[in-house]
């Protein structure tokens, strides 16, 4: 046992995460993203405590432009109430959505994978057949499917966009796993006699994770704008406030009353940038050589 | 002796009443976005299909602006004594498109369909035969007397269908010629193309002599109502009835040459309402029901949500009938009554201010009636410690299923009067009608004999004086018990080129009604 913890610990050793960091830093719009992704964090977190206005009160008169009133800095939505207050709130629930709808996406799409790429034969067949079926499927139109046949709350907004998102990460999964399960030092676990649960998850799995940590921050930029999608199209929940949902429910005063929906919109935006730049930039620091090429 | 409701000086009255213009042809162009299964509205309620419907078919009598009957394919009609009688003298040489004669027989047959297959079901209920003695005179006999039967045999409603076409035996809800049509209206269907438009031609025949003016009528569907208020504004089309969103109403007022009007949904009668499902354990004390009414602020729905383009909704009954009971309680905006409404009814305050939670249903479509009004109802109720819950419906069939098999708690929706009181009040409120699976029935389960007595009262109540009485006394109590709190009327209106037409449809039934007086230039 000891040799295969030294075997493991010196694989370890030699993943790029390190040096990772490093990288990271020195990529202006990898930092970029950080610090909006941050910035997001800190107005979900406190924002409400900061500004405690209750996003469904309505405060004061429908559809005053920002500005005009000290009630309502960012101005009132269709029912006079405050936009200020519904982006602070609403950036927990997108977070929520994203957050939940990316991490249901690396489970699903990792243990399909790995037990797919890892056992391959019929075990294989199998789940990529099934994961073709669900590939197959157009991820909003499946989505909006499982929306409507439950009710849109908060948590099937987000369970649902998992369950459609993942087919990627478990082909990304499996492929890791096929190069990965036939390098030597595998094969010197194998060799001596560990299970195969151990193997895949303590020995395979640490050296497969980066790319499937990019592919998850990538899915959290995707879940948001899914929640958006579904709820422009009226498939999100009306008592949790959420960016997705000012825009849907907004959109019909886009003429009268900009700031409804455009403000909501700039933060999706931002909210999505600042995700995508983290990727990119985890993309590059965990792996430096593919950046240099 | 026979009270004879002779009609034969409104017809000239009617016929000369219209000269605004002369010209004759001509095409009108009507934008929608309902699209009808099947045009024929003997088996087929709502608007989709009665606007074409009634420009195809003809029936007995029509409605003017002010309630009133005139005749329109019977020519003069008469009630017996007793009222359990209406003789309807149809007239003569009028004919189906096909040539055709029009005979008692297709009334007797007609009446018969629609009793059989409408889903307004008291329309012709009281109708027990149809006798025909001669081709012309049709008698309607009933079991009890029916005031409601002229607004039944009237526009949308009563239409008069060719039996030697309808009546081969087929299921008339599913019959072929339902989107092949034969009637005997000012207009005769061109082309029907589902989702597309429909091409009405007029019909050489017309039993009205000179009429109908127009040459042509052409409904075309839009995908969405804001192409098709754009499409109002660039003067692509002349007329959009059924507009009900308030920008839109704006938007399109701002047009010089458009007018848009709220005149002819009176007959329809559309309200908007905040139903309570009275068997539930909070709202089977009207106490409750009466706080919830008494915290609605219905002028911030009518002037903030709706731009003033709505009114507020008082009773059962629109502002538009002439039924309509304006003494009754108002349930003017009270926070602290409600408050001291809802302690009586045992539910104090918590720590955190709330009394109870509930959650509240609402249509998935006409959002700025249903939606954003149950936006508002959430910190709203909230004052007076209700905490509510929206619960969404993804579609139309989600949510008649969950209110029409009553598990609910509060729901807001949306009903039409339907002309008459016993057409689509009565509905809402007798006890026969609270039945499973059935929308738009009774699904807040109220029932109070007393009111029962009453609408069935008025609803044979030949006088109509006396029938406004009975319908006052019912109105106060309903109103009074609160099944349902009644926020607002829809805001319906007909935008029209108001350089281009000449006698736009005003009457009780708007674009339901026939548009052969209408003229283009």
């Amino acid at each position: 046992m000891a040799a295969v913890e030294s075997v493991t610990r010196s694989q370890s050793a030699r993943r790029p995460g390190a040096d990772a960091w490093e990288i990271y830093r020195q990529s202006p719009t990898a930092m970029l993203g950080l610090v909006l992704v941050l910035l997001i964090s800190v107005l979900a977190i406190i924002g409400p405590l900061v500004y405690p206005v209750d996003p469904f009160e309505i405060i004061w008169a429908p559809m005053s432009a920002p500005g005009t009133t000290e009630r309502a800095l960012l101005g009132t939505d269709y029912l006079g109430r405050d936009i200020l207050a519904g982006l602070l709130v609403g950036a927990k629930a997108t977070l929520i959505v994203g957050l939940t709808a990316a991490a249901l996406t690396v489970i699903i799409g990792l243990v399909i994978g790995a037990l797919a790429g890892f056992y391959l034969g019929m075990i294989d067949e199998i789940l990529m057949r099934v994961t073709e079926f669900f590939q197959v499927l157009p991820p909003l139109l499946f989505a909006m499917v499982l929306v409507t046949m439950l009710s849109p709350s908060l948590w099937v907004v987000a369970v649902s966009i998992g369950v459609v998102s993942w087919p990627p990460t478990a082909r990304l999964a499996r492929a890791e796993f096929l190069r990965i399960r036939n390098l030597e030092y595998v094969t010197a676990s194998r060799a001596s006699g560990v299970r195969q649960g151990y193997i895949i998850w303590r020995v395979i799995l640490p050296n497969a994770l980066p790319p499937l940590i990019v592919s998850a921050t990538l899915t959290i930029g995707t879940a948001i704008l899914f929640e958006a999608g579904l709820s422009f199209l009226g498939l999100s929940d009306p008592n949790v406030m959420s960016w997705g949902l000012m825009i849907g429910s907004g959109r019909e005063y886009m003429l009268d009353a900009w700031w409804i929906v455009t403000l909501p919109g700039v933060m999706i935006f931002f909210a999505v940038l600042g995700v995508s730049l983290v990727g990119d930039g985890l993309n590059d620091a965990f792996n430096p050589k593919l950046r240099r090429r | 002796m026979k009270r004879i409701m002779l009609a034969a000086v409104a017809v000239t009255m009617m016929l000369s009443g219209i000269a605004v213009s002369s010209a004759d042809g001509g095409t009108l162009v009507i934008a929608t976005t309902q699209k009808p299964r099947h045009l024929n509205p003997a088996v087929q309620s709502g608007i989709a299909t009665a606007v074409p419907g009634t420009q195809i078919f003809a029936t007995p009598v029509r409605f003017d602006e002010n309630w009133n009957p005139q005749p329109y394919l019977a020519e003069s009609w008469a009630f017996s004594d007793d009222g359990l009688a209406l003789t309807l003298n149809l007239r003569k040489g009028a004919t189906f498109h096909d040539g055709h004669p029009i005979t008692s027989k297709d009334v007797a047959f007609s009446i018969e369909t629609i009793k059989a297959n409408h889903p307004f079901k008291t329309m012709f209920g009281p109708v027990e035969a149809v006798d025909t003695p001669d081709d012309h005179p049709a008698v309607l006999r009933l079991s009890a007397p029916h005031p409601a039967l002229l607004l039944a045999l009237s526009s949308a409603l009563g239409v008069i269908i060719p039996e030697h076409i309808y009546g081969d035996g087929q299921d008339p809800k599913a019959h072929p010629r339902n989107s092949d049509t034969v009637g005997s209206g000012p207009f005769k269907l061109a082309e029907f193309k589902p989702g597309e438009h429909i091409i009405l031609e007029k019909n050489e025949n017309f039993f009205l002599e000179g009429y109908p003016k127009l040459d042509r009528i052409i409904i075309k569907n839009y995908k969405d109502v804001t192409s098709m208020v754009l499409a109002m504004d660039s003067g692509e089309v002349d007329m959009l009835p059924f507009l009900a969103g308030t920008r839109d109403i704006a938007r399109l007022r701002k047009n010089a040459s458009i007018e848009v009007t709220d005149q002819g949904y009176a007959a329809v009668g559309p309200l908007n309402w905040l139903a309570f499902n009275t068997k539930h354990e909070i709202f089977k004390d009207v106490r409750v029901r009466r706080a919830i009414a008494y915290a609605i602020d219905r002028d911030f729905i009518v002037n903030a949500l709706h731009g003033g383009f709505s009114t507020a909704a008082t009773g059962p009954v629109h502002p538009g009938s002439p039924f309509f009971a304006p003494d009754v309680e108002s349930y003017d905006l009270d926070l602290a009554k409600a408050a001291a409404l809802l302690d009586e009814a045992g539910y104090p305050a918590g720590s955190d201010g709330v009394r109870f939670s509930v959650e509240l249903d609402y249509l998935p479509a006409f959002a700025e009636q249903q939606k954003n009004v149950a936006e508002y109802l959430r910190p709203q109720l909230k004052k007076v410690g209700i905490a509510v819950q929206l619960r969404a419906s993804p579609d139309f069939p989600s949510w008649a299923k969950r209110v029409s098999s009553h598990e609910f708690e509060l729901t807001m929706d949306i009903v039409f009067n339907w002309g008459d009181p016993v057409i689509g009040v009565h509905r809402t409120y007798v006890c026969s009608n609270i039945r499973q699976g059935v929308i738009w029935s009774n699904t807040q389960s109220y029932c109070n004999e007393e009111v029962d007595a009453l609408l069935d009262a008025a609803g044979k109540e030949i006088d109509q004086a006396k029938r406004q009485t009975l319908y006052r006394q019912a109105q106060q109590i309903i109103v009074d018990e609160v099944p349902l709190a009644f926020l607002n009327t829809l805001p319906y209106h007909t935008a029209y080129n108001k350089n281009k037409i000449g006698n736009p449809p005003l009457s009780i039934w708007g674009a339901m009604a026939p548009l052969d007086k209408v003229t283009v230039q």
